[in-house]
């Protein structure tokens, strides 16, 4: 499935911050998605939790910096992390040229087992990407 | 918006009061210099590998590490800041954050044309005269916040800076000097120092703003600000922050400016070249052939770097 060139796999689910989750039992693997990945930018640096860590949803997982930006990882679930993607600290352009392969982040045992509520599907985060898309547009036209 | 026009400030307020505005939900412009100079690290710069800690400790230099990206720098009175906080739900602001710049960097390139200087943006965040950079900017996105820093450069200490940073060699610390003098640029170098003071930058920077944000409404610090600015202070200089691991480079690399490197190339146990790199190519390259240090510049060579 797809938004726009974005490529949004349909096994996933998603956050509205534009991190991707893969639930595999009680763990879930996750990642920042393709559209995400392309309003970042060019990522320079990655900083992530390490395994062992707490997160929540909501909150920050670690720090990411572009060219001249530098923002929070915001937490799509809540849990233990039981690895975190060691690699991404030397290669962190693995998240802009394979968001959902060498660039996942962190992999987490779930804390709640209704996990994904207050996620979404492909189909409705295609549907947000294309709104997003939508306002980009409207924005680059009164700018 | 609340316009925070504060002239001199001590060296932590200049950098602790937009991360207290943004730590608060509160939006604002601060326009301000610092009356002392000071190092200020980017959020990911490695402490160990960036700074000369001994010289910093000579010289009384504090440090503190802000929360937005780029590199280290070395603040100080010759540097008019203008710092723009944001509630992150601002309409203004772009899901790509890059695209901001444009519009928050109008204001400086409108007070430099005023004075001569031919600014233009180098994306993404550069502003640079007659093909040198003129102005350094950084964003992040702080608390329920998000911080765009920049500054106008009425002079800068080149020297000072070549000082603050580690680098290998003596030699590699004439290349830098060099290489921030070649490609950088202040008003200094475009009108006799003294013929424009902080007070008419000011004012010009208000104006501009005023155009992009509409009307600004004149405050002071009140004890909210300042209380949360010095817990800041506290967190921003304390060891454990300062310390905190950064991005590590397997080679020597400092940036002078957008697509303008000076980097150390180690060849075999006792040599290593420093090179040049600019917009991908190497502009010059040196040798340094052991501990004497004294080898010339090769001559520019156009050739791909790796």
């Amino acid at each position: 499935m797809r938004a726009g060139k974005w490529q949004i796999p349909e096994t996933l689910f998603y956050s509205h911050d534009n991190y991707w989750v893969k639930l595999d039992g009680d763990e879930a693997l996750l990642g920042l998605t393709e559209y995400g990945q392309s309003t970042t930018g060019d990522i320079l640096y990655l900083e992530l939790v390490p395994a062992g860590a707490v997160i929540r949803r909501g909150e920050s997982f670690g720090s990411i910096e572009s060219g001249k930006w530098v923002g929070s990882l915001v937490a799509p679930v809540s849990g233990i992390v039981m690895e975190s993607n060691r690699e991404l600290e030397t290669s962190p352009r693995n998240v802009n040229s394979d968001p959902y392969g060498e660039g996942w982040m962190l992999r987490v045992k779930l804390h709640d087992p209704c996990a994904t509520e207050g996620l979404m599907d492909a189909v409705a985060y295609q549907q947000w990407v294309e709104e997003q898309v939508r306002r980009e547009q409207e924005d680059e036209v009164v700018s | 918006m609340h316009l925070y026009n504060l002239g001199a400030v001590s060296w932590w307020e200049s950098q602790c009061l937009y991360h207290a505005l943004a730590i608060l939900g509160r939006e604002g412009l601060i326009i301000c210099y610092p009356t002392t100079a000071y190092v200020c690290l980017g959020l990911h710069d490695d402490l160990e590998q960036e700074i000369d800690l001994d010289y910093c400790r000579e010289r009384g230099l504090p440090l503190i590490r802000r929360e937005t990206g780029g590199g280290v720098v070395y603040l100080d009175c010759r540097q008019l800041f203008f710092q723009l906080v944001l509630r992150r739900d601002n309409p203004l602001l772009p899901l790509r954050r890059e695209r901001f710049y444009p519009r928050f960097l109008q204001p400086a390139i409108l007070v430099y044309r005023s004075l001569g200087l031919p600014a233009r943006l180098r994306p993404p965040a550069d502003l640079i005269a007659d093909g040198r950079k003129c102005s350094g900017n950084a964003a992040g996105d702080i608390g329920p916040g998000t911080a765009y820093v920049g500054n106008l450069l009425l002079d800068f200490d080149f020297d000072t800076m070549s000082r603050v940073l580690r680098v290998p060699s003596p030699g590699f610390r004439r290349s830098l000097r060099k290489a921030m003098r070649d490609n950088m640029t202040t008003l200094a170098d475009w009108m006799p120092v003294g013929s424009v003071t902080h007070g008419e930058l000011e004012e010009a920077l208000v104006a501009g703003f005023a155009e992009l944000l509409g009307r600004l409404t004149p405050r002071r610090p009140d004890e909210e600000l300042m209380r949360t600015a010095g817990k800041v202070r506290e967190r921003l200089t304390s060891s454990d922050w300062l310390n905190m691991p950064g991005r590590k480079t397997p080679e020597r690399r400092v940036k002078i400016a957008e697509g303008v490197y000076l980097a150390e190339r180690r060849l075999g146990r006792r040599g290593s070249m420093t090179v040049l790199l600019k917009n991908g190519k190497v502009e010059e390259a040196t040798w340094r052939g052991g501990p004497g240090d004294c080898s010339e510049a090769a001559p520019a060579r156009s050739m791909p770097s790796k």
